[in-house]
Parts: structure tokens; sequence; C-alpha cells
């Protein structure tokens, strides 16, 4: 019935507990292969949707196929899976090889290559020695991986995670992010990955699912999500993003604080919405000669304090009083070709590409921005700079 | 889409879920027929004559009309009102000794203390004959005229309920924070504010769940009053008397029914109070380490002596006057009174079947008990049937042992219940033994499988593993330490209860317990403490074995255990 390339389709999912809804109207298409994250604030339905697609929850309303079967009401037992939990869930009294072993038990597999499996599967995972410990004995890390290998020991066509790495400490994350990419990329696997950490999935996704309140707020690649948040709620949970209020005067009008400002877009008709722009895509000018106000957004800010992050410098800057202060990342090198004093007036420009402006909720829900079309442009270094920041 | 969707149902049967489906429905109609409809049952003959028509509340209408009737309730109300005093403050004082002071010999009070658990309740009572009754040892040192009555029932009573004071608030007291100790200390607070400020309000839910507990347990029991009651009348031997004696089966059920109701009064607060109980400790608390403080250590000490001197004194009383040939005329030593052949309640066959009924109820029982627990814990299926199933395995122990048996009679007795071939068999006491003993078994099932990830049915499914060998490879090895304290709780309970049985034996299956009552009610006494000594033994044993096995077997199959 469903003849489509996609590998996972998701249609209008719904799901409540009691009078609390947890999904409202979830639809989503995955493609065979690709690495998916579900990103978003605690209590946002993501584990749930996960759990869903597992056949773990029930959902009141909608349909899930897989690979072209419907499996909206199947048990997990007759869905395509394999899943890793937060707290791994591995079988204490068993030991490494067992668990691995686990569900290759009732395959019909002759033994020897059932062992030659599970040992093939340690060597995926870089810990060939480890088949006869217990669990308990492992560290965390290795706890995760072998929680992997069981996972992908049925060879399912799916693979969930959730939460993998967030019982871990920064450094064993780090390594174990490249571990995981590395692994799918080399097994084809489709994945799902949820999580809360925004770093987590800009460097790991193929594409990134940013739920909000149950409902997915935008999808999209890396760069898509990070250059085009497609609401306020995104912008200001991936990346940082400099948010002002502001009053929409006319259509190129803006009433940002006490300050009448000319912004190079077509502002919708509304009342009052969010300024957004990155801080790394703003530039410093000493005097605002040749800056074509049609093309960007310029405006004369007090430089407040100046931070060093390593690789760049996070400046400070009060626009006006009544809005909060204006963040602006630069390279170190550009800094000092600048030199600005704490306290002086510097001119700031930002192109109209990288200016967004969300309409307050409930007024209109489109963002307007021009760049839609030309994010080919290389912003990987910005994600990367988010990613380190 | 509908169409679709039906298609999907009909692909998505599957034999996991109807199997899971199955068993808790078959839980839910063992509970509903072994538990709540005998019970109804019983409610319905209280208001029917003997003919079996309805009469509305005349049953209860004569009952209270009757003062030698009602007079029981008094009884009752004054013998427990009166042990839950001595034994709760003689708990509350020993288990601060075990938990905040800095006695030596802590292991071996403690151990002392459990004595009572492996002993029938009539035990206590044969005792306080041999030291108190009229040919007593210590017959000059009781206060009151004779041991036959209340003072006797609160004394036996007050030694078999006290290990299960001490249990509940040894865990009260465990649950220190000494963060709150050193704040007080450091604000130069005296002791004895500490103790009102700090140290009560931190017991308060542990020491009410206590009282009501004890209340429960001495308001219903029957065995204590039935021996050295004499004409002392409570709720519990009225029931028996009624039945047994006069054969007015709607009058034992009226009895019945008011023996229920202050017995589901406490159970009920008894829940409350123990929800808040669990949630009182933060997460950050720090244990108390107990100091030392000579002088009120060795009052304490004293204090300790004393009771453990109690306990063994009725022990030993038993072990003693079980071997003596004669009482008082001929007191050289013998096994005389072990020769149960001679005497009424079954003799030797008795005590086997006991061992066998016991051996049933801890093997059928506990795969019950776990495989309910289970299903109510771990699985998705059918919520509403799975809180019924919760709901329902609380419930027995609200239920006094003597009103189960009672309400067994009338359910299972009736000739057009089809379940009346158990009547008079084996069968059914193991399943009264199992129901009367069951809530504390649920209990402990589902606090050890509280303790295993919940994600391991979700993972399991994910391998197409079925639930069943998940159950049997990870959940039932990882809660087997508390499965087999379940199997030793209920082998030992089945032991010594008499109070839910006794009505339900027949001359193929009569009950050592049963015996050590008849042969107490037919005036040889001796034989009776004989035989209670040997339940006791055999209990200890039991529980030794238990020990041992799983020593070994935790030592076999938990190597996993140790990191
Ligand atoms: N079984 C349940 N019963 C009632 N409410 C639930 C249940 N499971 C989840 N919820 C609620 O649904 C919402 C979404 O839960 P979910 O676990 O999907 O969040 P999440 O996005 O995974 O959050 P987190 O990052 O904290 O794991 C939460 O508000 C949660 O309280
Ligand atoms: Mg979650």
């Amino acid at each position: 019935m469903t003849t489509s390339t996609h590998y996972l389709q998701i249609q209008h999912l719904r799901k409540s507990f009691g009078s609390f809804t947890a999904l409202d109207d979830i639809s989503l298409e995955i493609k065979e292969g690709e690495f998916i994250c579900f990103l978003g604030p605690s209590g946002c339905g993501k584990t749930t949707l996960l759990r869903a697609i597992a056949g773990l929850e029930q959902q009141e309303e909608g349909r899930i196929v897989q690979a072209g079967r419907d499996i909206s009401t199947l048990p997990p037992q007759q869905r395509d899976f394999g899943i890793v939990f937060q707290s791994y869930a591995l079988f204490p009294n068993l030991t490494v090889s067992e668990n691995i072993a686990y569900g290759l038990a009732n395959m019909k597999i002759p033994r020897r290559e059932r062992e030659q499996r599970v040992q093939s599967l340690l060597d995926q995972i870089h810990l060939p020695e480890i088949g006869d410990k217990f669990p308990g004995q492992l560290s965390g890390g290795q706890q995760q991986r072998v929680a992997l290998a069981r996972a992908l020991a049925t060879e399912p066509g799916l693979l969930l995670l959730d939460e993998p790495l967030s019982a871990l400490d920064a450094r064993v994350r780090l390594h174990l992010r490249n571990e995981i990419c590395a692994l799918q990329r080399k097994l084809g696997i489709t994945t799902i990955m949820v999580t809360h950490d925004q770093d987590e999935a800009l460097t790991m996704a193929d594409r990134i699912v940013v739920m909000d309140h149950g409902r997915i707020a935008q999808i999209g690649t890396p760069e898509e999500i990070y250059r085009q948040p497609a609401t306020e709620f995104v912008a200001r949970f991936v990346g940082s993003m400099n948010l002002l209020p502001a009053r929409v005067l006319s259509h190129n009008q803006l009433m940002l604080g006490r300050k009448e400002v000319q912004v190079p877009l077509m502002l919708p008709p509304c009342d009052e919405g969010t300024l957004g722009f990155r801080p790394e895509s703003v530039q410093l000018h000493a005097a605002p000669w040749g800056l074509d106000r049609s093309e960007q957004l310029v405006f004369q800010a007090q430089l407040e304090q100046v931070h060093f992050m390593g690789a760049f410098v996070r400046l400070e800057l009060g626009y006006d009083a009544e809005l909060p202060q204006i963040h602006v990342d630069l390279p170190v090198e550009q800094l000092h070709s600048l030199n600005p004093a704490v306290g002086r007036a510097l001119w700031l420009s930002v192109p109209a590409a990288a200016l967004k402006f969300y309409p307050q909720e409930g007024q209109n829900r489109n963002p307007v921005s021009e760049a839609g079309h030309n994010g080919q442009m290389n912003l990987g270094v910005a994600a990367m700079q988010v990613a380190g920041a | 889409m509908s169409a679709t969707l039906s298609l999907a149902a009909k692909r998505g049967f599957d034999t996991e879920t109807w199997l899971q489906r199955l068993i808790v429905a078959a839980g839910v109609l063992f509970l509903l027929l072994a538990l709540l409809v005998p019970l109804l049952t019983m409610l319905v003959k209280s208001l029917q004559n003997g003919a079996g028509e309805y009469i509305g509340l005349s049953n209860f209408i004569a009952y209270f009309s009757n003062p030698a009737l009602t007079e029981s309730i008094l009884n009752s109300l004054n013998i427990a009102v009166w042990t839950t005093l001595i034994v709760v403050s003689t708990a509350f004082v020993f288990a601060y000794a075990l938990t905040r002071s800095g006695m030596v010999g802590k292991k071996g009070f403690r151990l002392l203390t459990m004595l009572p658990l492996f002993a029938p309740s009539l035990l206590p009572a044969l005792s306080m004959i041999y030291l108190f009754g009229n040919q007593g040892i210590l017959k000059d040192w009781l206060p009151v005229d004779s041991i036959y009555g209340p003072v006797g029932i609160v004394m036996g009573l007050s030694f078999w309920a006290f290990p299960h004071a001490l249990m509940i608030l040894i865990t009260a007291f465990s649950n220190s924070d000494a963060r709150l100790y050193e704040a007080a200390k450091s604000m130069k607070t005296p002791s004895w504010r500490v103790f009102l400020t700090v140290t009560l309000p931190s017991v308060r839910y542990g020491l009410i769940n206590t009282i009501f507990v004890i209340f429960t347990l001495t308001i219903t029991d029957f065995g204590v009053a039935k021996v050295i009651g004499g004409q002392y009348n409570v709720l519990a031997t009225d029931i028996y008397k009624q039945v047994v004696g006069q054969q007015n089966f709607q009058m034992g059920a009226v009895v019945s029914v008011i023996l229920l109701l202050p017995a589901l009064v406490s159970f009920i607060v008894e829940r409350r109070v123990q929800r808040h109980q669990s949630s009182q400790l933060s997460a950050r608390a720090v244990p108390l380490q107990p100091n030392k403080a000579p002088l009120r250590d060795a009052l304490l000490t004293l204090f300790c002596t004393l009771v453990c001197g109690f306990l063994l004194l009725v022990v030993g009383m038993a072990i003693y006057a079980s071997f003596i040939t004669f009482w008082p005329y001929n007191m050289a030593l013998s096994f005389n009174n072990y020769r149960f052949d001679m005497m009424d309640g079954g003799g030797w066959a008795s005590y086997f079947n006991s061992l066998q009924m016991s051996a049933w109820a801890a093997v059928i029982g506990t795969a019950v008990v776990f495989l309910v627990a289970y299903m109510s814990e771990k699985i998705k299926p059918m919520p509403t049937a799975r809180k019924l199933l919760q709901l329902l395995a609380m419930l027995p122990m609200a239920v006094p042992g003597i009103v189960l048996g009672l309400a067994y009679i009338f359910f299972f007795n009736q000739p057009n219940n089809p379940l009346n071939l158990m009547y008079g068999t084996m069968a059914i006491l193991v399943l009264n033994t199992l129901v009367h003993f069951y809530t504390v078994c649920h209990l402990t099932a589902v606090t050890s499988l509280k303790q295993i990830d919940n994600e391991f049915e979700a993972v399991s499914a994910s391998l197409k593993v079925p639930f069943y060998t998940t159950l049997r490879r990870v959940t039932l090895p990882l809660a087997l330490p508390s499965v087999l304290d379940i199997s030793v709780y209920l082998f030992v309970n089945a032991m010594t209860t008499v109070s839910a049985v006794v009505f339900l034996y027949s001359a193929e299956t009569t009950l050592a317990s049963v015996a050590v009552l008849h042969m107490d009610e037919a005036g040889d006494t001796a034989p009776a403490a004989a035989m209670a000594v040997l339940l006791m033994l055999t209990s200890l044993a039991a529980k030794t074995l238990h020990w041992l096995i799983s020593h070994q077997i935790l030592q076999r199959t938990q190597r996993w255990r140790q990191r």
C-alpha cells in the first residue's frame, strides 16, 4: 500500500497520558540508513515517541509504517528493532557474551556461528577481551557498548537509542559519539537516537527532529536547524542566538527597545515579535561608512565586556537598557586588528541572510527570512563553534 | 483506514500477550475465589437464618441484645489495648537499644528476639500454665488470682507479638539522618529535647504503624485466648464456640463480621501511614553512627537482658515441661509426652500432615505469589485487572485467620459449589494457609521485583525473546533471595498456624498445631507442650536449612554479585 522509498513513516501520531498530551499529531519520514536525532528539552515527548515506534507505548491515533509494513498495532516482539536504554538494561546475572547472545539463542543458529557472531560484535565495539565478565565489572562506557552490541546482534532493521550517552562522563561521551557514528555508517542501519544534548545531535545526526511540548518544532539537517531555526523555540534551544523583543512599526521598521531601526526584511503584518541573529554572524566596524541598510541591519552598541573563549572571543555589548545584552563572537585575530576598548561605541552589522524575525506566538507562525535558498554556504564552522562552546 | 487498522490488529494477535492476559485473569480469579467470594458468602450468611432464609439484621440484633456475647467485644478491645501498650513500649526501647546505643551483643539480642516467630502462638500460652498456673513454678509471683484470663492472654500474646513490633521499629529507627543530630548538638540542645524533637518525629510513622499492626494481630488472635483464656471470652474464641460448640454458624458469621471491622479499619490506617513512611527519608541522608554512653548503655543492656530472659523463660519452660514425665508428681525426665499416638489430636500422623501441608504451601505458594507479583509489576496488558490484583493481594492482611477459616466453610461446603470437592482435603488447607499469609509474601516479591530494571521486558521483546524466557533466565535468578525468603516464611507459618485451619481439617488431614489445641482441651497439657515444641524445632530447622541453602545457592549462582 505504501510504495514510498521511506523506510519508516509516522503519520499523525497522538498519545496522551490521562489528560496530558505527550505526542500531538506527529508526522515524520525517515529514509533507509539515516541517522536521526530526536532533540528537545526534558519532558517534550522524545522518549514517548521512541517507545511508540518500538511498540512499548500504544498510540491513540496515527499510523507507523516500517519497510512497507503497517506496524501500528503490533506488539514489540513482532516489530523489527534493537534498542539501547539510558540505563543500558544489561542482564546483571549473565556474562557479557551471554547478554550479547541473548537474542540469538532463539534464532536457531548453530552454536559455533553464534559464538563467532558474539566475538565479531565484541571486536566491533573494540572490547574483544571482556566476554566472560559480568556487567557489574565493567565501566559505564563499556556497559554502553555492550548494550549496543546486544541490540545489534539480531541484525535489526532499525536501531533505537534513548539517551545512550547521558549517563557517561564528558570525555567518554565524546569518544563514544564517534564510535557510534562510525559503527552506524559501517552497518548502514537506520538509527534513531533520543537526546537533549544539542551538540550530540548536531555532530551525529543526518537529520534532527526538534521537539517541543509533544509537537515537532522543526525537521532538518543539523545545518538547516542551526542556520534556519524555524521557530523562536528552536532558535533558543539550538546554539546560542541573540533574541531581541521588537515592535513592528512598518514593513521594514522595528522598534528595538526605545530605538527605531530599519531592517532589510519584509516584516509580516503583526504587532510584536522577536528579532534573532547568531553571535558569529555579526560584523564589527569602527564607523558606519559604506554599510547598505537595505542589505544589512546596522546599529551602534557599547562594548561592555570581552570574554576570551579559546578559539574566539565573545563580546557583550549593550544596545538598549531595556534589551538583553548582545553577544558577538569574533575570531581572535579580528579582535586584535580592531582592538576596541571597553566602553567604546561600535557599529554592528548583520547581513540580511543571517537575520530571523519570529512574530509573536499566535500571530503568524511563519518565520521570515531571506536566506532560505542559499543554505549551502559553509556553516559547518559555526556548528563546530557551537559544539565547542 | 479502519480496515487497515483491523487488519493490523489481526496480525497483532500474538500468543505472548494472550498468555500474559491468561495468567493475569487466572490470578484475579484465584484471589476472587479463594478470598473475596468466601468473605462475601460469610457476609450473606450473617443475614440468613439456620434454614438459609434472608432475615435482615435479625442475627445482629440478637447478638447485640445478648450481653454475654457483647461482653467479648470489650474483652477483645481490653486485651488488644493492653498488649499493644506493653509490646510497643517494650519493642520501642529494645529497638532504640539495638539501633542507637553503643550496647554490646546486639546481634545476639536480635537473634533471641526472633525466637517467638518460630513458635505456634499456643506455645507461650502453654508455658504460662506451667509458669503461673495452679501448679506453676512461679505461681506465687503472680499478682492476680489466676493466670487463666486476661493476664495470661496478655502475657502470652506479648511474647508472640513482640518480634513483629520489633521488626517494624528497627526499620523506623534505622532511617536516621545524622545531620539532624549534629545540627541539634551544635546548638547545644539537651538530649531529652533531641529525643523529643528529632528522634521521636523521625520514627513517628513507624510507631503509628507498629501500634496498628500489633493491635490487629492481638485483637484477632485465637490460639492464646483459647488455651489460657478460661472463662474470659474474646471475639475469636466466640466464633470458635459458636461454630464448633453450638453449631450456630449464623452467629459465627455475625461475630466474624464484627471482628472483621476493627481489623479492616486498622488495616486501612496502616496502609495510609505506610505510604508516608517510605517517602520520608531524603536520598542524601547520612546514616547515624551510634555513640557510646556508659550509663545509658548499661541500663539498656539490663533492659534487653530482662526482655530476652522472659522470652527464653517462656520457650525454656515449654521445652522443660515437655520432658517432665508427670507434672508435678513425677518430675523425672522422659520422652513419654512425645508418644503422640497415645493421645487425642491425630498423633504423629498429624505432625507429618503438617509437614506435608507446609511443604505444599511453600512450594505452590511461592510459585503463585511470585507469578502474580510478576504479572502485577512487570507486564503491560490489562491495567485494570492488574490494579485489582494488587488490591486483592493486600486484603488478606486485614482478614483474621479464624474469619477466613469460617468463610471457607461457608463457601466450599456448599453442596452446589463444584469446588466443594476440595472440602476436607489437604488442598483446602494449603489454599487457606496460602491466602491467610498472602500479603506479606506478595509485598516481599513486589519489593524485590521493583528493584529490577523495568526495561528488561522491553529489551527481551526487542530481541524477540518471549517474556517467560526472560522471567526464567533473568528475573527469577535476580529475585532468588526473596523467593527463598517467601518459601520459608510460608513454611514456618503453615507449620504453626491454628486459627484458619481449625475449621477445615478432616479425620485424614489432622494438623499438628490443631492437635496441640485438642490435647490441651483434653487436659493433656504436657503432650500439647511437646507438640508445640516439636513444631518450633521444625520451624527452626527449616529456617536453618533455608539459611544454609540460600548461602550455598547464592554462592554458586550469584557470582555476578561480586565485583
Ligand atoms: N507512563 C506515563 N504516565 C504519565 N505520564 C507520562 C508517562 N510517560 C511519560 N509521561 C509524560 O509525558 C511527557 C513526555 O515524556 P517523555 O519521557 O517522552 O519525555 P522526554 O522528552 O523523553 O524527556 P527526558 O529528556 O526527561 O527523558 C512527560 O511530561 C512525562 O511526564
Ligand atoms: Mg526520555
